[in-house]
């Protein structure tokens, strides 16, 4: 009895209107991202279907055999676009077509596979996001493995078969990839690029929430600890402007937080450099001679950044710095015990982590309407996906996403500033452990008050 | 006698609750006055306010001169504020700490070395004051925050329950000194405690509020004639009974 005394007693310490509000506020993000998730799953099973049932080609070569092909296609059922095309300028194809993925029979194919030859097929896709879901399908896939099939099964059919013929039935066709960006288009394929701009773009999200609760927990400790031990009494009856208390408090926070950043950075750069060398070397040597370089095709492409985008994105997470700071000056101010202290950083991890997951996987501008406006209300969105707004020409968005976070601090640090110039920093409290028997009877008076 | 303060129907509403109603008294220069009262009877609310942390919602209260409501920031280098169960920064060396504390109240190197040794001596903690305040005992503590709060010679040093959670020897030291800073320095005091037998031993004057009023002041001896009592105990209980009937 008396175990189960004290285990009660525990069980009431722990379960609290806290740890309840966070597990309802956890549940429904991981639901929220959930749906998203689905949804952008279901899509691109949408899609990955579609490859094999509606499929845009430009046939070039329009010789007795691709025609042939193209009809089989059509018996079994595959409604195919066929998009009379010239040039290679790709970017200006898909632009004046209205499509983001074409496959270009060149001309000679026919005759390349009636004379044994390996033709070429050029696949040309265009890439708006570095998001993983957003580049899982590519409709190019449909087509080159239909007409692969094709002329697999057409050499099948010759009698005699040679060595020569059974390699080219295991790899009929040989594909030259194109990507397109915007305007430019180059030699190169979408998931080479996918690959190394993730490998780029992991290192700044995990940096941005590594910094966004580190600065958070950091400063709302430290007010929470200054009021908890009544050291901020002292200070703000000591001759000091509380505008330099602040400050203090907000620069040093950031100082510590940025030399964790540097320190992240560094380590997270040679951990990424170091666990992906392999692949990425693996990536490039498998298109050598036949493509670019990953690296050229970006530069191409007009996906590498420059000087002046390093010092916008470092703008950006700098103001993503100070929203958290003067948020957690808020939260810190309006705590007074330990418990509600570690509570009051959940709303900000939540924001953080929002855009953070949903960043990872789906382009955020192919959200729905609803989903796109709460998304980037939430003022850390615009720096997660600030490198991949540079990269793919969205600068409208990412200045609009700095404007953004510009005005979010200032009324944060307006509704600081009006919290610490006011007694009410002493008079309210977000004390969530456990209710005062003061407060319980006299509502609206400080607890400790006397 | 000159006053270095005057408080003038100080009052502080909260939503619900009329914490100080009205309270007015003075203090003179090296005198210390004492407010006792109940739990909840005003004491804080009404210290706060003369320490320029919370706005009263009516009167005022001028320090050195100087109004709570119009210049708090001059208010505020006159005076010190202990608060009550005060702790200090436990990662500090007790040394630092003072010159911390001293940094705020002037920017002159030579000054802040004089406040320092001035709490050096008062503080008693010799080199205690190397380590860390972490490993410091509530009495250190008490010790460290007290000559923190008299080291710059304040024209009144306002302390929260000077003594409070502090064994015999320890309060006994700190009522000592107050007495010796109000009597060698002309310190003036504005103190509240719970403890009868430290307000009669430390200060010159006493006022009793309950309930958010100020119902009298007087010194230990007027008090006791007023309420026929034969210590402050007695003269409080009645006070404060008084207020509970009416």
């Amino acid at each position: 009895m008396k175990f189960v005394n004290l285990l009660k007693k525990e069980l009431s310490e722990l379960i609290n209107a806290q740890m309840l509000v966070g597990l309802a506020a956890i549940m429904m993000i991981f639901m929220f991202l959930g749906n998203t998730m689905s949804d952008a799953i279901e899509e691109e099973v949408k899609a990955m279907t579609k490859q094999y049932t509606d499929i845009t080609i430009s046939d070039r070569d329009n010789s007795d055999f691709t025609k042939d092909m193209i009809a089989s296609f059509e018996e079994a059922g595959v409604k195919v676009t066929n998009l009379s095309t010239s040039g290679e300028d790709y970017a200006k194809i898909l632009a004046d077509n209205d499509t983001e993925f074409l496959t270009i029979i060149p001309e000679g194919f026919g005759e390349a596979v009636q004379n044994g030859k390996k033709p070429q097929l050029v696949t040309v896709s265009r890439m708006k996001s570095a998001a993983t879901m957003s580049n899982i399908s590519n409709d190019n896939d449909g087509p080159v493995a239909m007409i692969s099939q094709y002329i697999s099964d057409s050499i099948s059919d010759e009698v005699g078969l040679t060595e020569d013929d059974v390699a080219r039935m295991a790899s009929p066709v040989e594909i030259v990839e194109n990507t397109v960006v915007d305007n430019n288009s180059a030699n190169v394929s979408i998931s080479s690029l996918t690959s190394k701009i993730m490998i780029q773009n992991m290192i700044l999200p995990i940096i941005v929430f590594v910094l966004i609760i580190l600065t958070s927990q950091m400063l709302i400790t430290a007010i929470s600890n200054e009021k908890i031990d009544k050291t901020l009494e002292t200070l703000l009856s000591a001759p000091v402007s509380r505008g330099s208390v602040i400050g203090a408090k907000m620069l040093s926070a950031a100082i510590v937080a940025l030399i964790n950043a540097v320190v992240y950075m560094i380590g997270f750069s040679s951990f990424i450099s170091g666990s992906t060398k392999e692949a990425t070397q693996e990536i490039t040597n498998s298109v050598a001679g036949q493509y670019l370089s990953v690296d050229d095709a970006m530069a191409k492409l007009g996906l590498t950044l420059g000087a002046v985008d390093y010092v916008l994105v470092g703008l950006q997470l700098f103001f993503t710095i100070l929203i958290c700071l003067s948020i957690s000056l808020i939260l810190g101010a309006l705590v007074n015990d330990t418990k509600s202290s570690q509570f009051v950083l959940m709303p900000i991890m939540i924001l953080a982590m929002v855009p953070y997951m949903i960043s990872m996987f789906k382009d955020i501008n192919s959200l729905p309407m609803g989903m796109r406006i709460f998304v980037y209300a939430i003022p850390f969105t615009h720096t997660f996906s600030s490198m991949s707004n540079l990269m793919f020409g969205n600068r409208l968005l990412f200045f609009a996403g700095l404007a953004y976070q510009i005005v979010f601090f200032a009324v944060c640090m307006f509704f600081a500033l009006k919290l610490f110039k006011s007694d009410k920093l002493f008079t309210i409290s977000l004390n969530l452990s456990s209710k005062s028997k003061f407060r319980k009877g006299k509502k609206g008076a400080p607890a400790q008050d006397e | 006698m000159e006053n270095v303060l005057e408080v003038k129907g100080l009052s502080k509403q909260y939503a619900k609750v009329l914490a100080a109603d009205h309270v007015s008294f003075e203090i003179g220069k090296g005198e210390i006055f004492a407010l006792i009262g109940p739990n909840g009877a005003g004491k804080t609310t009404t210290i706060r306010m003369i320490s320029t942390l919370l706005t009263p919602t009516d009167g005022d209260a001028v320090v050195g001169g100087f109004s709570v409501v119009k210049q708090p920031d001059k208010v505020r280098e006159c005076i010190t504020y202990l608060p009550d169960e005060a702790g200090a920064y436990k990662t500090m060396k007790g040394i630092n700490y003072l010159k911390f504390m001293a940094g705020l109240f002037t920017t002159d190197p030579q000054k802040v070395v004089a406040y320092v040794e001035k709490a050096k001596s008062i503080c008693g903690l010799g080199d205690r004051l190397n380590d860390k305040i972490g490993t410091y005992s509530r009495g250190m503590i008490r010790k460290l925050l007290l000559a923190r709060s008299v080291m710059t010679q304040p024209q009144l040093a306002i302390l929260d329950e000077p003594t409070s959670g502090l064994d015999v020897l320890n309060a006994i030291d700190i009522r000592k000194t107050i007495k010796k800073l109000a009597k060698e320095e002309g310190m003036s005091f504005l103190l509240s405690s719970h403890n009868m037998l430290e307000i009669e031993f430390v200060s010159d004057r006493v006022g009793i509020i309950s309930k958010g009023h100020l119902m009298v002041t007087g010194t230990t001896q007027e008090l006791k004639e007023r309420y026929n009592a034969a210590n402050l105990e007695e003269v409080f209980e009645r006070v404060v009974n008084e207020n509970e009937i009416r």
